[in-house]
């Protein structure tokens, strides 16, 4: 018979020589399952309750997925890129331009965004090596303000005043509702994803390297680590993953224009997602990007135009009040997590 | 008995100081030979161009037959070279045990070296230096002579050949330091260590060292045993002064 037992921390349950245990204290939980559940429910919910809030859920898991990867880029140069949504323009322009030019569906003109964006992070790369503290943070800002000029000047090619339009569609299944579903779970996927890689990534070796990196790049290269390489690899591979999120903006929209993506208001949402994540925890993305992107929805229906102002007050607010983030909140310390949190080196 | 480092001529200057004039020596396998200078003499830049910290402006390396003057830090290191420093440099944010895996992952290379293989291979080294009981603590927790271990411990876990040992004395008290240098003796011995030994204090390296380097400004003043060292007209004058007397040890 099923057997179960209360002790002070946790729950047994007994059947037939099985033994499932289950612990009360919420810190303790393994709540992967947990919350890959509550992530695959909301679209449904919003599905039945106000498909509009669909859209609001797709723009959230993109922040997510912009910002997980910045995490890893972070911890493996040791360095913070304030400039990652450079790589989503390089990806969203090499979809949209392919997909327009010749007619390639979002199948095809993925492998060529990744690679377009793998290849422009390899040439930024000695960035990586070159400069160190505010030099790295003033050249990684001026990156994607560049590249927004740079649509401007050559606008015949990159439509830098209207915007590309008349790329293929994601997915067209009929309905524009059950559009919007599926679509919000392929980004969900695509969250899981990355959560999935770069987890893997930090706990491996290459993740312990990576965090010895961040800690003390000199005596890190003494102790044998060739720190060019790992921090090249770390840049280039968490640039491809940013430049996969701009060919999902691109295909999504069916249009893709650089100002709404290069701008330093853009940056400050995914600096917002990343502060309010916790620093360097991969899992706090999520709940930053939903946090972010249900607060920019709330802050445009209440205040209107004013709201690019009211984000970087956020921002600064955030970051005297809960230097941990919100998942600092949650999360408690533990000694045995070799995981670096993240430091701008001066 | 083989020479395992041979420096020719090495010149190193900071703009207009030269920091290390000249200076060339020879380091044999099982050795253990003191680097002794005043202060600013150039010890530490010296350490620094053997490590690959920096580079020579002119001079040879050499290490095992092989020029090492222009190699990397990381690939003297992987050759067997390595160091600790004069203030102790640990990972702030990773615990004692991770950062001894961290550079048993990463000294010399070995094939089919995983993170579980490098843990196993890095307790032994930290229950070397005594600081098994605090794996698990950040190294930013530890307390100053429990960073010089844990420096120690990361510089042993590379599997170095030689091993440069810079000021391991400095800001401990006589209790300690007793137990580091005993520890260093035991550590060339179990892992047939050469060692390369920058100190300021006398006494330790009149014991430990078979060989002693001096420098002043850089260059060579004297080499040769301890009491030649001590008794050498010209080191008396530079670095220990008309107020050294031997039977002050």
């Amino acid at each position: 018979m099923v057997d179960a037992e209360i002790k002070r921390d946790r729950i047994i349950i007994r059947y037939k020589g099985k033994k499932w245990d289950w612990m009360l204290e919420p810190r303790y939980w393994r709540n992967t399952f947990i919350w890959t559940a509550c992530l695959l429910i909301f679209p449904i919910l919003c599905y039945f309750i106000s498909p509009i809030l669909l859209n609001t859920l797709i723009t959230a898991n993109l922040y997510a997925a912009i910002a997980i990867p910045l995490g890893l880029m972070t911890v493996g140069t040791g360095r913070l890129n304030f400039g990652p949504n450079f790589f989503v323009g390089v990806g969203g322009y090499a979809a949209a331009i392919l997909s327009i030019a010749y007619g390639w569906g979002p199948l095809k003109t993925l492998a060529p965004a990744i690679l377009i964006s793998l290849i422009s992070a390899l040439l930024f790369s000695p960035l990586v090596i070159l400069a160190r503290g505010l030099y790295y943070v003033l050249l990684t800002l001026l990156l994607p303000l560049v590249f927004l000029e740079v649509t401007f000047i050559y606008s015949d090619l990159f439509k830098g005043d209207v915007g590309l339009a008349g790329i293929k569609l994601l997915m067209d299944l009929g309905d524009v509702k059950i559009n919007f579903l599926m679509i919000a779970y392929l980004s969900i996927f695509l969250v899981l994803l990355y959560l999935l890689v770069v987890n893997k990534i930090l706990k491996s070796r290459y993740g312990l390297i990576m965090a010895a990196i961040n800690d003390d790049e000199e005596v890190a290269h003494g102790i044998g680590v060739n720190i060019n390489m790992v921090k090249i690899l770390a840049f280039v591979f968490s640039a491809g993953m940013i430049g996969v999120v701009g060919w999902f903006y691109a295909h999504y929209f069916g249009t893709f224009a650089g100002i709404t993506y290069l701008p330093l208001t853009f940056m400050v949402k995914i600096l917002l997602v990343i502060f309010i994540g916790g620093r360097a925890q991969v899992f706090g993305c999520v709940v930053g990007g939903y946090f972010v992107a249900f607060l920019e929805m709330i802050l445009i229906a209440t205040l209107g135009n004013i709201q690019p102002v009211v984000f970087p007050i956020i921002l600064l607010i955030l970051l005297f009040a809960l230097p941990e983030g919100l998942f600092g909140i949650y999360r408690k310390r533990r000694y045995r997590e070799y995981l670096p949190t993240l430091h701008v080196r001066r | 008995m083989y020479e395992i480092l041979k420096v020719r001529n090495i010149t190193k200057s900071f703009g207009g100081l030269t920091a290390v004039n000249k200076l060339s020596f020879d380091i044999s396998s099982g050795e253990t030979v003191g680097l002794i200078g005043p202060n600013g003499a150039g010890k530490t830049t010296l350490v620094n161009l053997l490590c690959g910290s920096y580079y020579a402006d002119s001079g040879e390396i050499e290490m095992d037959g092989k020029h090492i003057t222009r190699m990397k830090p990381y690939q003297r290191c992987r050759m067997g070279l390595s160091r600790t420093y004069q203030i102790p440099r640990p990972f702030p944010e990773l615990t004692a045990l991770m950062s001894v895996v961290t550079s048993a992952l990463c000294g010399k290379k070995r094939t089919n070296r995983g993170l579980d293989d490098a843990a196993a291979e890095a307790t032994h080294y930290l229950e070397f230096v005594g600081l098994f009981s605090k794996r698990n603590i950040l190294a930013r927790d530890l307390t100053f002579f429990e960073l010089r271990m844990l420096e120690l411990a990361r510089a042993l876990a590379t599997t170095p050949k030689l091993l440069f040992v810079d000021e391991v004395m400095a800001g401990l008290n006589p209790g300690e330091a007793n137990r580091a240098v005993h520890l260093i003796a035991r550590a060339k011995e179990e892992f047939g260590l050469t060692i390369f030994w920058i100190e300021h204090v006398m006494a330790v390296l009149m014991e430990a060292a078979e060989r002693i380097i001096a420098i002043h400004f850089g260059e060579k003043l004297a080499e040769g045993t301890p009491e030649e060292i001590a008794n050498d007209e010209k080191v008396i004058e530079a670095y220990l002064g008309s107020g050294w007397r031997k039977t002050d040890k």
